[in-house]
């Protein structure tokens, strides 16, 4: 536990450290994608503007492909380009490229396309109990155990609504092509989370017209949240395929208004949530889940995303009969990918919500129905997989007590009592299980090398990348302090798929939970294959034998398992789990919630840098508030937003204090952090808003005008 | 894209005198830079005037504050003569847009873009602030109650340019009570959903003197006349709050778009009137 | 158009078109990559660079602007003993995540320590407020600049 300091933090506040659009080669063009401006239709005309020599543009679309024309992703089912007809507003039609960026931007936007316009959906709302709209991967986790509802027993029922989220990352999506024709080889530059994921895109849509592909991501990864794990397979097989046919190395970096207008979100959903409580003992005992997530035109990552959804829908609660049916549902929008969360947010924001509506339903405060009902050790997921730690309780109680809930509750209540703005404080517990879902962890067989030279300089090679998250400062921490070499003799390579082993995408908080481990576990190899006390002397005394390599595979506990087809078995091996309290202030006037205060309790294991542990979940749990209060993408009628103008993040005069702590962090094992901070907050804002006013909002964000409409019904009821 | 920068004033007004197309003035920027980008203007002709510091003044004298077209947001937060004379325009400011665009912004440019979303309108109309407009054969001062026709549509010919803003100081400090309260999505960085100001003078609970105007709200920023006309004279005591939401019904026509809904921007309004009353 | 400002405290000019926008014009013209685009309307702050003193977005200011004024950029403040100040904080607190809002909020920050500097947490939200940071939360940038500006105190406003 020390707070080393990020290697590459003055480079990138002074901002010599490189993003995608600061690399130049020689003779370099660049590239700009046209994309579908309706819903649905058949493409009647594309016309070029004819004040441009067309002979110096490079144009590419479907019939340029030689190679295959679906993205390989974990659901091959969208192509690079549209052909005849559009899907969903934002699908690529074409890509061109140009020497010069002015002429290129001039001449795109006098591109005209036609189209004959069809029937298209859009909301999540209009696909309702459409049976054709339902396609893909469907899950049923069966639970069922036989109970019997009781005739006393209290039955509450509701649907709750979560929009799409945009990543928002600071860096909009951009990607270098380099076609070495002699060679047959094509090199990638770009900002992305997967770089073997991209390699494998570049092959398909080239063939066998290519012997190799290089991918490299760029010094400085502007953020991703998972923005950067798909979107970037379908950009870097156009760019590649733009710098195939000119022959010239060629960089794509999209306009924000593009970049949020075509690539993906976080899926909204339709969560279906019905129990059944028994009154006496204030235990739910039947839960049914109907979890529903817009996949947008194509699966792509979705199936992957709803299986964490499902598995993540019954919440942190022990309930002995449990059903959960999930689904995807289409619309003609783009695919919905991945974002910090990956469907647990959704599940979180339903269950979370559901129990507070149980709750006072039982007229019981919400923390004693919770404490009655948080799992504890020894209790099952509905998957079965036992509950082997107490620590989301932990998480639980210990944030009630550091936030003074109790006190507050009550406190609250009678300041409502006699005031027009309101006083809340909401609870919400959550967790995120590690690394990939199932087996995907063993399938993925994550590999890693570590090379030391003369002088002991320690360099890691993994394919998993740096994108802000300061995976790489903590993965050469967690080696030095493994084997107590010096911090400033470790390094970790810049992912690149020639010279990196395959070390698995940078998602699903798996990097340092995954990766991170088997670096250790290699460092403790290493030292004791050697026997040394001290690396440094060792190589010293030993020089001959180095520079030397070694290398590690990723090993499955051989002690669990999981059934794809019924979800039954060990999900994730290991959970980080969290709770926090929000606290707001209403504003009567202008309907508007104002954020005050946020505490967060979080088990994510051993911590292995608190100041980027701190800093992470700072950033996941800010991300999470605008997801339950102000962040929303589409609007029925009126369309998508088309940039920051629209989409308003919060700015450092919207956000309340942010309190982060750790528990439990004694564990010897670094679990995954990404992603928890951002599946539990949302619904605390909606339950403080709950305790507040009184009144049960089942949709977020918690925006002013959702909050208006909702006490106008209130008061007609 | 076809450029010009005058070397002062009349140069200017000569050359836009003889222009029969389209232009646009460059100011600070930060508006007509967004509508390049979004490929709004496209061949018109620019004309740069940011560097004319004879716009830029702000000029005090026994019975007005004049104000450059010119003046950054920036330079009226930070001003004396305005913190002295009319603090009240100066704290309803604090908020606009961010202190990045405070440093470009021109107060000219905000009431020429014409969008009836512009954080100064509410405030210049309840100041009852006018307008200098000059041609280069011409100089007219209007009040801003009459500048705008419609929206985007004002009362500024072709050959003219918004020269000065006129502020009196003959009824400011009069006025007991003001209201300044732009509702957006945050807190900085931020376009209204709506924009409420009003200035009252009250005595013995009787409302001597009313003046109210609403942003974003209608066609073009606007004096609620109606509203004012009701209230002046009353007493608190006898305010009737249905008619009052009447008239506003009559006043104000809020529509629904990505950012909000015309239900909302109006009950929203409302309150804020209400609550300056009652409160 | 010939247009001369200074930039980072050397003289330079360019023949441009004049309403080529800073921004571009210091990124291809200048190769001053430190100015970062985002969202290129003046919503993030990505590009904020200091026009004669003050903080500004360079996606919405054209290059005739700067004629005859002074530019700086984060490199150039880096240099500066409050720039490298705030470097030392914001290095020091782990603040910096993908880093790619960074160059402007140390723009904005070196303003707000020059022209004010208390280490008061209200003034420093409302001075960084026209700069976004996804990834953070804000909090160890706040922390940062707070730290600078009671260094900076202690140093006796050594600027």
């Amino acid at each position: 536990m020390k707070n080393e300091r990020k290697f590459d933090a003055r480079p990138k506040v002074i901002g010599t450290h490189k993003f995608v659009d600061d690399y130049h080669y020689d003779g370099m063009i660049y590239g700009a994608l046209i994309y579908s401006k309706v819903h649905h239709g058949k493409i009647r005309k594309i016309t070029y503007p004819n004040d441009f020599k067309l002979s110096e543009f490079t144009i590419v679309k479907l019939e340029d492909i030689p190679g295959k024309i679906l993205i390989p992703e974990p659901e091959t089912d969208q192509p690079f380009f549209a052909d005849k007809e559009v899907f969903f507003y934002g699908q690529i039609i074409l890509a061109v490229a140009h020497p010069n960026k002015n002429i290129l931007n001039n001449f795109v936007k006098k591109i005209k396309i036609e189209y004959e316009e069809l029937s298209a959906i859009t909301d999540i709302k209009e696909t309702l109990d459409n049976k054709e709209n339902t396609f893909g991967k469907q899950i049923i986790i069966d639970h069922r155990r036989n109970v019997k509802v009781e005739k006393n027993w209290l039955k509450t029922h509701s649907v709750y609504y979560t929009p799409h989220q945009e990543q928002a990352y600071l860096e909009t999506q951009a990607m270098i092509a380099k076609y070495d024709e002699q060679n047959e080889e094509m090199f990638i530059l770009g900002t992305m989370q997967c770089p073997f994921f991209v390699k494998e895109a570049v092959e398909t849509i080239l063939g066998d017209k290519i012997k190799s592909v290089q991918v490299e991501t760029s010094e400085g990864i502007g953020g991703g949240f998972g923005g950067k794990e798909d979107f970037p397979n379908l950009l870097a097989g156009i760019t590649a395929l733009l710098s195939f046919k000119s022959k010239l190395p060629v960089k794509i970096v999209l306009d924000r208004s593009d970049d949020i207008t075509i690539t993906t979100k976080r899926h909204p959903a339709r969560i279906e949530v019905e129990t059944y409580t028994d009154p006496q003992t204030n235990k739910i005992r039947k839960m049914n889940v109907d979890y529903r997530l817009d996949a947008g035109f194509y699966q792509t990552l979705s199936p992957v995303v709803l299986s964490r959804g499902v598995l993540h829908a019954s919440g942190g609660y022990n309930i002995e009969d449990v059903y959960i049916h999930g689904r995807l549902i289409r619309s003609n929008t783009p695919p919905n990918g991945a974002f910090r969360g990956f469907g647990a947010p959704q599940a979180f924001f339903a269950i979370e919500s559901h129990i507070e509506k149980i709750a006072s339903e039982l007229k019981i405060e919400s923390y004693q129905f919770r404490k009655i009902n948080i799992f504890r050790k020894g209790d099952e997921f509905p998957s079965t997989q036992k509950i082997s730690e107490d620590n989301l309780f932990d998480c639980f109680e210990s944030i009630v007590e550091k936030s003074d809930y109790l006190t507050k509750y009550e406190k609250y209540k009678k300041f409502n009592q006699t005031h027009k703005d309101k006083l809340g404080i909401g609870l919400a517990i959550g967790y995120h299980g590690g690394g990939y879902t199932g087996n995907g962890e063993k399938v993925l067989d994550s590999e890693i090398k570590i090379k030391i030279d003369k002088k002991a300089i320690v360099t890691i090679y993994i394919s998993n990348v740096d994108m802000g998250q300061g995976a790489h400062t903590t993965l050469a921490q967690l080696f030095s302090e493994t084997i107590d070499h010096p911090f400033e003799l470790t390094n970790v390579h810049i992912p690149n798929t020639k010279i990196c082993p395959n070390s698995g995408p940078t998602v699903a908080s798996r990097t340092i939970y995954i990766v991170g481990n088997m670096v250790s576990d290699l460092a403790r190899k290493i030292k004791k294959d050697f026997g040394f006390d001290n690396l440094k002397n060792f190589v010293k005394q030993n020089k001959q034998i180095f520079p030397k390599e070694f290398s590690a595979k990723y090993k499955p506990d051989p002690n669990i398992s999981f059934d794809e087809n019924t979800y039954q078995g060990t999900g994730y091996k290991d959970y980080s789990w969290a709770a926090c309290a929000v606290e707001l202030y209403y504003h009567a006037d202008t309907y508007q919630i104002e954020l005050l205060n946020c505490w967060s309790m979080l088990d994510i294991g051993h911590v292995v840098n608190p100041k980027i542990a701190v800093g992470q979940a700072e950033g996941g749990v800010l991300q999470a508030l605008a997801y339950g209060s102000s962040e929303f993408f589409y609007k029925k009628g009126f369309g998508r937003m088309h940039g920051f103008t629209d989409y308003t993040l919060p700015t450092t005069m919207d956000i309340p204090k942010l309190f982060i702590d750790f528990i439990h962090t004694d564990n010897e094992i670094a679990k995954g952090l990404g992603e928890v901070p951002m599946d539990y907050p949302a619904p605390a804002v909606r339950n403080a808003f709950f305790n507040a006013t009184g009144i049960f909002i089942d949709e977020i964000p918690l925006i002013p005008e959702t909050i208006f409409h909702a006490m106008k019904k209130e008061k007609k009821l | 894209m076809k450029f010009y920068k005058p070397d002062n004033l009349n140069e200017l007004l000569g050359y836009i005198n003889n222009l029969e197309n389209k232009f646009y003035l460059l100011a600070g920027g930060t508006d007509i830079n967004v509508q390049i980008k979004n490929g709004f203007i496209n061949d018109e002709e620019i004309i740069y005037i940011n560097h004319l510091d004879e716009l830029r003044n702000i000029e005090d004298s026994e019975r007005e504050l004049k104000l450059g077209t010119l003046v950054t947001f920036a330079e009226i937060l930070n001003s004396d003569l305005i913190s002295n004379n009319f603090p009240f325009l100066q704290e309803s400011l604090k908020n606009f847009a961010s202190p990045l665009l405070q440093n470009m912004a021109t107060i000219g440019g905000n009431i020429a873009n014409g969008s009836p979303t512009a954080d100064v309108l509410p405030l210049l109309l309840v100041l009852e602030a006018k307008l200098e407009l000059v041609s280069s054969n011409s100089s007219r001062v209007v009040e801003i109650k009459d500048y705008f026709t419609g929206y985007k549509k004002t009362l500024l010919k072709s050959d003219e340019i918004i020269k000065n803003i006129i502020l009196s100081k003959d009824k400011y400090h009069l006025f007991t009570k003001k209201l300044y309260k732009k509702v957006g999505a945050r807190n900085a960085l931020t376009i209204a959903k709506a924009a409420i100001a009003c200035l009252i003078k009250t005595n013995n609970q009787v409302i001597e003197d009313f003046v109210i105007a609403a942003g974003s709200l209608n066609e073009f920023a606007r004096r609620l006349y109606r509203v004012e006309n009701y209230l002046i004279g009353k007493k608190f005591s006898e305010l009737d709050y249905t008619e009052i939401e009447t008239l506003l019904r009559k006043e104000i026509t809020p529509i629904s778009d990505i950012r909000s809904d015309k239900e909302y921007r109006f009950q929203v309004f409302y309150n804020l009137l209400e609550n300056f009353l009652t409160v | 158009m010939k247009i001369s400002f200074t930039l980072n405290n050397k003289k330079v000019s360019i023949d441009t078109e004049p309403t080529k926008r800073l921004l571009d014009v210091l990124r291809e013209d200048f190769k001053m990559m430190e100015v970062k685009e985002s969202c290129g309307e003046g919503e993030c702050g990505a590009c904020t660079v200091l026009l004669d003193d003050k903080p500004v977005t360079s996606c919405l200011l054209n290059i005739i602007h700067v004629e005859g004024k002074k530019v700086f950029t984060s490199e150039g403040l880096s240099k500066k003993f409050l720039g490298k100040l705030l470097i030392d904080c914001f290095d020091e607190t782990n603040a910096v995540q993908c880093g790619f809002c960074f160059p402007g909020f140390l723009v904005t920050s070196y303003h707000y320590l020059k022209t004010d500097g208390e280490a008061n947490l209200e003034k420093i939200k409302v001075a960084l407020s026209g700069n976004i940071c996804r990834c953070t939360g804000y909090q160890k940038i706040f922390e940062s600049v707070m730290l600078a500006c009671l260094r900076n105190d202690s140093t006796g406003g050594k600027s």
